[in-house]
């Protein structure tokens, strides 16, 4: 039946559009057939509508692919793992410069130099994080003259010929000639100067700024003056005269954002018997208050005071007879601060990261009156308890607490291997020298931390790569490496105190970049999660969108072959 | 739970049928309550980044020296313990948690403490040295509670943490209990499971480790042996003495250091008498699914069915 087979030729033609026109069935042209030949060219308006549906839909891509994308701050990477490298590669060498000085010695300068040198190499430990580069320079004083030592360092030694004798020793007072001693050499940084004078009466004394001296006794052989010499260059002036043990090494008093808050606090235990107060103001701008600007460099203190009443302590103590006084041991010291009560971290001005240290004085109630710490050897500690109502002995027993946090003891005598020395205390708390090795110390520390901190973080940020990276974290990784490459190079030319003020600026911006609160992965998704919230959108329609183009195309060009055929048929023909 | 409308003793929470410890006393400081216990608060706690104004009682205050106790209670399953009902704390969370708080030395050794239903595995992915970890239960086993206060409604402790108490009830103040101890006298007959301990990442022998380690705020103390005498070279009669003082123990507060020693507990919500037995969730869950219909399976039907729709739409299109 033609007919009924035209039919769906002719509609299905007339549903594709109007630009083909239904084949008639040719009489004239002989061999056309319709499903192989058109006579028309195919029109381009459906292929053209299709495509540009497809053309805005992937115009649109780029859209939605900047409004899904994440803001991640530039971090310096690289620099980051340079610094880590930096320092623990080449280990971070502060330059020192020793002055010996021998004064009534017959020596050969360059011999005592030797000497010495081979006694510090004994004594040196290898400290694998920080270490010092040292110089020695030598000058024998005899009077007339003086005979000076080769030295490898280039800072010549400003050192006057007989500006120091024998007779300057004579007396005994120790403050005098240590002053004296200061207008003589100077005491820059990071120059340590030490005079070896022969007299009369043996005293080893270290003094306030940046010497020491040592008078020797006639007979004394010149190389026991070697030993001690070395000993003090070494475990005084680099070590500070501290010992392992005393204060757990990793433990810094120095908190994260470089600052140390002093809380004093008085604890009346039970204000029926009797209340105490202070008058605060008046020690903290007489006592405190020099110690504090000399700590400057390497922490920015501030103080508070609090006076707190009905605070009982949570352990118990014992009368003793022979002592007249209650007494209690160190074993119940651990359960001494009734952190129940006492409510001492009450600071409001103390940021989240700051450390807080608290002094406590405690006031016992009558029925415990006098109170008594009893150590274990059996003596009773010096340090607690008080008949002389002075505040000032207490805040020299609040000094020495905080000098042992930095690491520091305060007796007054320094005993070494070969002999003791008198430490000369200063009124600001900390003598110079122990400020140097302070800062030296904190340096190092600080920019280690710094480092690790940086390198924690990098690790971090590139695990998570879906994770917002705010322009203020970028902005302080910058600062902070610009601050540890500061102090790296102030350390290397030996200014301490503005080494030790930088890296501690470079630790604090890289901890407030370590801690910013929007560093937390729990709130950002995977990108598995992010395909899995856009993908039943677009998917389906993308998928309509393209199948209808290929569609289109492939039938264009069934189209135009068709239309090829005919003419080339056409062509044959005629 | 304290401040629940439904509690029937507001403002107190007891661990006992017998009322005589009131856990929310006049010495409890507890941080977090309500609806500020989130997945997201735990772990700015633990790894310390929280918003400037976050106030420092509600931080953790530790440094390299702490020993930190984390005690977890509450419904929990494989590899991951509930929160307020609406959020879970995965596993490999916390341990990234721990990752961190290692690397910024926010502890020198850790304690985590388990109590929920499969309460090993949420320790699972642990990596990082200096933490010891204990569960009241196994892969597989649940956690029960202990007893039910007919008077409060609901079940006031679990057995695991019921005798955790009882071995320091125990204890006196001089006791050198270690935690070797603790850890064996659990029961497993009287818990109704297993309780499982890793020691792997710790390196200390249990044995000589004192439960003061962790447990009871105990410190380290060092005497001061002498006092700085450089002021008093000064002239001494500067200060008139305002006070006679008899004064007792300097000792410089380390608390800060070693403040964390105990209880930094996490108050979670306590299940409200759920068919008091079982706490788990999964059990409940499945059954309820196996009554009504596999939701999951006919999504999985309806997606796969969309392809032959479009396949017969293009077809006839043509």
């Amino acid at each position: 039946m033609a007919e009924i087979s035209e039919a769906p030729d002719s509609d299905s033609s007339k549903l594709f559009g109007s630009d083909s026109k239904a084949p008639q069935r040719p009489d004239s042209e002989p061999e056309f057939d319709p499903k192989l030949m058109r006579k028309t060219k195919p029109g381009l308006k459906r292929l053209f509508l299709t495509f540009s549906v497809l053309f805005s839909f992937l115009l649109g891509f780029p859209f939605l692919w900047k409004s899904v994308e994440i803001y991640r701050s530039p971090l310096p990477f690289r620099e980051i793992d340079s610094l880590s490298t930096q320092l623990r590669s080449d280990t971070l060498l502060f330059p020192l410069h020793f002055h010996a000085l021998f004064v009534g010695f017959d020596s050969d300068p360059d011999r005592l130099r030797w000497s010495i040198l081979s006694e510090i190499t004994k004594l040196t430990s290898q400290n694998p994080k920080c270490s010092d580069n040292y110089t020695l320079s030598v000058t024998v004083d005899l009077g007339s003259r003086c005979l000076r030592g080769r030295t490898s360092s280039p800072h010549s030694s400003s050192y006057q010929c007989g500006s120091v004798t024998g007779g300057d020793f004579v007396q005994n007072d120790d403050v005098a000639v240590d002053e004296r001693l200061a207008s003589v050499f100077g005491g820059k940084n990071n120059e340590y100067s030490m005079a070896v004078v022969k007299g009369v009466s043996e005293r080893a004394v270290v003094g306030k700024y940046r010497h020491a001296w040592m008078v020797v006794g006639d007979g004394s052989d010149v190389e026991m003056a070697v030993v001690k010499v070395a000993e003090v260059l070494i475990k005084v002036f680099i070590n500070g005269g501290r010992e392992e043990g005393l204060i757990r090494n990793e433990f810094m008093p120095v908190g994260a954002d470089g600052k140390i808050v002093l809380s004093f606090n008085l604890l009346n235990a039970d204000p029926h018997d009797w209340v105490y107060d202070w008058d605060f103001e008046k020690i903290d701008d007489t006592l405190l208050t020099p110690m504090i600007e000399a700590l400057g460099p390497v922490a920015n203190i501030s103080v508070e005071s609090q006076v707190l009443y009905h605070t009982p302590k949570a352990s118990f103590s014992y009368w003793n007879q022979k002592l007249e006084s209650y007494v209690f041991s160190t074993k119940d010291l651990p359960f001494f601060v009734n952190s129940n009560e006492w409510h001492l971290d009450t600071s409001i001005a103390a940021g989240g990261r700051s450390k807080i240290l608290q002094f406590a004085v405690y006031v016992p109630s009558a029925k415990e009156c006098p109170l008594l710490l009893q150590l274990p050897n059996g003596e009773i500690s010096k340090t607690n308890g008080f008949i002389s109502p002075d505040l000032e002995n207490m805040f020299e027993v609040f000094i020495g607490q905080f000098r042992q946090l930095f690491g520091f003891k305060s007796l007054n005598v320094y005993t070494g291997a070969s002999g003791d020395w008198n430490l000369l205390p200063s009124e600001r708390g900390f003598t110079e020298w122990e400020l140097d090795v302070l800062s030296r110390q904190h340096t190092c520390f600080n920019l280690h931390s710094c480092a690790t901190t940086l390198g924690s973080l990098s690790r971090l940020v590139q695990s998570l790569p879906r994770m917002i990276i705010k322009d203020e974290i970028g902005k302080q990784v910058k600062l902070s490496l610009e601050a540890a490459k500061l102090a790296l190079s102030n350390a290397s030319s030996g200014v301490y105190e503005s080494s030790a003020a930088s890296s501690s600026q470079a630790r604090s911006l890289a901890e407030d970049a370590f801690f910013h609160p929007s560093i937390m992965s729990v709130s950002y998704y995977s990108f598995e999660h992010c395909f899995a919230v856009y993908s039943p959108f677009f998917l389906p329609v993308s998928m309509h969108v393209v199948l209808a183009a290929l569609r289109e195309l492939r039938r264009y060009k069934q189209e135009k072959a068709k239309y090829l055929a005919w003419k080339a048929k056409a062509n044959t023909a005629t | 739970m304290a401040c629940n409308t439904r509690n029937k003793y507001p403002a107190q929470v007891f661990n006992n049928e017998n009322h005589r410890l009131n856990l929310y006393g006049d010495n409890v400081e507890v941080d977090y309550r309500g609806y500020e216990v989130t997945v997201e608060n735990f772990l700015r706690v633990l790894t310390g980044r929280h918003e400037t104004a976050v106030p420092r009682s509600k931080r953790l205050l530790s440094d390299e020296g702490s020993h930190i106790l984390l005690y977890m209670t509450g419904h929990g399953g494989d590899e991951f313990l509930k929160f307020q009902d609406s959020e879970e704390l995965q596993s490999h969370d916390l341990a990234d948690a721990v990752k961190q708080m290692k690397e910024k030395h926010r502890f020198k050794e850790l304690l985590i403490m388990v109590d929920t239903c499969q309460a090993a595995t949420l320790f699972n992915q642990l990596q990082s040295p200096g933490v010891l970890a204990i569960g009241s239960s196994m892969k597989g086993e649940n956690s029960y509670s202990h007893h039910l206060d007919s008077d409060v409604g609901v079940s006031v402790v679990d057995r695991f943490t019921y005798y955790t108490l009882a071995f320091f009830e125990r204890l006196n103040i001089y006791d050198n209990a270690s935690l070797s101890s603790l850890f064996s006298s659990y029961n497993p007959s009287l818990l109704m499971s297993t309780a499982y301990y890793r020691k792997d990442l710790y390196k200390r022998r249990l044995e000589e480790v004192p439960v003061t380690n962790f447990f009871g705020s105990v410190m380290e103390t060092i005497h001061t042996d002498a006092a700085y005498k450089a002021l008093s070279r000064r002239n001494s009669g500067r200060f008139e003495d305002e006070m006679s003082l008899d004064q007792s123990v300097h000792h410089i507060e380390r608390r800060m250091l070693i403040k964390v020693n105990d209880g930094y507990e996490i108050h979670d919500i306590n299940p409200e008498g759920e068919e008091g037995a079982s706490k788990c969730p999964w059990s409940t869950f499945r059954n309820k699914f196996q009554k009504a219909e596999n939701v999951d399976s006919l999504v999985n039907y309806g997606l796969v069915a969309m392809i032959p729709l479009l396949v017969i739409s293009t077809w006839l299109v043509q």
